[in-house]
């Protein structure tokens, strides 16, 4: 019998993937090296590549964008007119529309459904939506679910990860 | 072999240490197969003669030992068609008080080097078609054209017959060699959508068809388009399809929109080897059923199954064809586990659990039995694979990692086997499980990046939550989408 480390759930000697839950049981670092990880690094290079990231900024289309200060990089807002965001991580089914895994946000303390940004009637709004470390607009922590209208080159921060928020003007 | 002298046991198709029991049957199948009454391919009769010849010596205990002794000591070159490799996912079974769970992958091949230079097998093919109102507009506009087209791209030597039914069956195009091809596409012009879906109609009139050239040398195949449920005829149709899979004709079932059923399609196609594909979209028809006469035409032996003599404490659980076309292989006896296209060996996942009670001796036989093939381009029978699988029972599990084409297979089918638990839970009204299973499908989707699909996983078990029911599509998108990942590592395997 081999009982889950995931789930606790007691799989027959022999299996190689939970019954219950699907997490693997065996031989656990041979696949990670073989197919997972070489996926995530693609992932991960693709967007904190500068180039990759500046291709991907439309300029005619975006509405907005996130320059995180810390390194740099730009998030353009494009194509739909409502971003949560947080980090992807494994084992939990949670997916922001912004994954900020890429840049260190789990050090930065960027919860996993941290918050959102929307474009509403030409104002953009920024929502806190209940995330652990809070989210601060030019310094002043927002209160959880309630929505705050911010100005083109507010500095936001979700945890540590601070940005600064441009958008053109409608 | 000496020159001209024929092996009595390859003509018939068994093994040197038959029994008369067992050879009486090969005879009886060989002669009903080639008897001059009913054979059409040339160069049958001939065969006839020697299968006659070969029973008259080996019915006959005194003749057949004068034979016996003439023969070269047999090598056991297994078939000189096929080639198979068997991998398990463990070394050895450790001696345990409880059941427990080997994997056994087999990949069945061509054995010639350059197989595609073996000539392409005829086909007897029959497009069965549902034309319930249902499939009124732009679904049969393009069903007819691609019914033109294919009539259109058969070689002289194809046989392409053609029945639709709602709630009674008709013929459009019967099965014969020469078509007077306008007249033909006229008839399938003129298809009218009418009635309600009544699969079984359909499909014994496409038997009916088959069955009129029915000859090893082709590929004998009904595919079934349908868009709807049928009602009160799903074991008359699963009890059809085990006649046809005992004619070696092939059945593939494809769905179009979300409201027919996958389960009893898989069924009925599993059962003669065959799996079912879902059209999402009408205008998926044509390049499915393209790619679908495309792959029957580079056949290579159409159908490959394993016959085994039940062992005690050893219990088969779950079988799963991973290429070419995934599916899972119905748990039956003798099981169909598919065909071997030229460019695509036949890949099968096999879950065994081995109970206490097979532990007694130093090493448990998972599987006695054999593997038959027929080439479609060797009308003789092969003399089957002899197949002994057997492990040793250790006191300690082995530290072996297990064969990594193995661990591959297996990581995809679990997201495939999940989806299932997902739609039985559902099935069974257990909501919450349902939706448990789908979040750590969302999860492993996600971990090995298909991220769109994960979404879908994750919309649909809220779709659970809220509901209580998935959305139209999103049972049916996930299971083929998931399905289809599992042909993506068969094929980088194959690569």
């Amino acid at each position: 019998m081999i009982v889950c480390s995931n789930c606790r759930h007691a799989n027959m000697s022999g299996a190689m993937f939970c019954a219950e839950c699907g997490a693997q049981l065996i031989g656990r670092d041979a696949l990670i090296t073989q197919t997972i990880s070489t996926d995530k690094f693609k992932k991960v290079s693709k967007k904190a590549g500068d180039e990759e990231a500046y291709q991907d900024f439309d300029v005619t289309d975006a509405w907005g964008s996130l320059h995180l200060l810390d390194t740099g990089q730009v998030l353009p807002l494009s194509s739909r007119n409502e971003f949560t965001m947080g980090r992807i991580s494994e084992g939990q089914p949670i997916m922001p529309d912004i994954d900020l895994s890429p840049f260190q946000a789990y050090a930065a303390g960027v919860s996993r459904l941290h918050a959102v940004i929307k474009r509403e009637a030409g104002r953009i709004i920024f929502m806190d939506l209940g995330s652990a470390n809070g989210t601060y607009i030019n310094g002043k922590r927002l209160s959880p679910n309630i929505e705050q209208i911010v100005n083109h080159g507010d500095i936001i921060a979700l945890g540590k990860l601070k940005m600064q928020i441009l958008f053109k003007e409608q | 072999m000496p020159v001209g002298k024929p092996d009595y046991y390859a003509v018939l198709g068994v093994f040197r240490d038959a029994s008369q029991e067992e050879i009486k049957r090969a005879y009886l199948d060989a002669a009903q197969r080639l008897h001059p009454d009913k054979n059409v391919a040339a160069g049958e009769t001939e065969l006839f003669l020697s299968v006659q010849q070969a029973y008259e010596v080996l019915s006959n205990p005194k003749r057949r030992n004068q034979y016996d002794a003439t023969l070269p000591p047999e090598i056991d070159e297994g078939n000189r068609l096929i080639k198979h490799e068997v991998f398990f996912s463990r070394p050895n079974l450790v001696r345990l008080g409880e059941d427990q769970l080997v994997y056994i992958l087999f990949e069945v091949g061509p054995r010639e080097e350059k197989p595609d230079q073996v000539p392409a097998p005829p086909l007897n093919l029959c497009l069965v078609l549902d034309r319930s109102t249902s499939m009124q507009g732009e679904k049969m506009d393009i069903l007819k054209a691609t019914a033109i087209q294919l009539l259109r791209s058969l070689r002289p030597q194809d046989v392409l017959s053609i029945v639709a039914f709602s709630d009674r069956a008709e013929v459009i195009v019967p099965a014969s060699i020469s078509l007077d091809k306008k007249k033909q596409e006229g008839r399938i012009q003129m298809m009218q959508t009418s009635g309600a879906t009544e699969i079984y109609h359909g499909l014994e009139a496409g038997m009916r068809e088959i069955r009129r050239t029915l000859d090893p040398s082709r590929v004998n195949h009904i595919i079934l388009l349908t868009d709807g449920h049928t009602y009160g005829d799903e074991q008359a149709c699963l009890q059809l399809a085990e006649e046809a899979a005992a004619q070696n004709v092939g059945i593939t079932g494809m769905g179009v929109g979300h409201e027919w059923n996958d389960i009893f399609l898989d069924a009925l196609a599993s059962k003669t080897g065959g799996s079912s594909a879902y059209i999402s979209n009408p205008k998926d028809i044509e390049r499915l059923l393209i790619d679908k006469f495309k792959a029957l035409v580079s056949t290579y032996a159409d159908e490959v199954i394993l016959d085994f003599k039940e062992q005690p404490g050893i219990r088969f659980n779950y079988a799963f064809r991973l290429q070419p076309e995934g599916g899972t292989v119905a748990l039956q006896a003798p099981l169909h586990l598919g065909p071997i296209l030229r460019d695509t060996p036949l890949h099968v996942l096999l879950e065994v659990v081995v109970g206490a009670e097979a532990l007694s001796g130093n090493e448990v036989t998972l599987i006695d039995g054999s593997l038959k093939t027929s080439v479609n381009a060797n009308p003789m029978p092969l003399p089957p694979i002899r197949l002994k699988l057997t492990r040793e029972i250790q006191p300690n599990p082995s530290a072996d990692p297990p064969p990594t084409r193995i661990l591959s297979a297996l990581s995809r089918l679990t997201l495939y086997r999940m989806q299932e638990r997902a739609q039985t839970a559902v099935d069974a009204g257990q909501i919450d499980v349902a939706v448990r299973h789908l979040q750590n499908l969302a999860t492993h989707l996600l971990s090995q990046g298909e991220h769109s699909l994960a979404k879908t996983a994750l919309f649909e078990a809220d779709n659970l939550e809220r509901m209580h029911s998935f959305s139209a599509s999103g049972s049916k998108d996930i299971k083929y989408k998931t399905r289809a990942l599992l042909l993506k590592s068969g094929k980088e395997k194959a690569g």
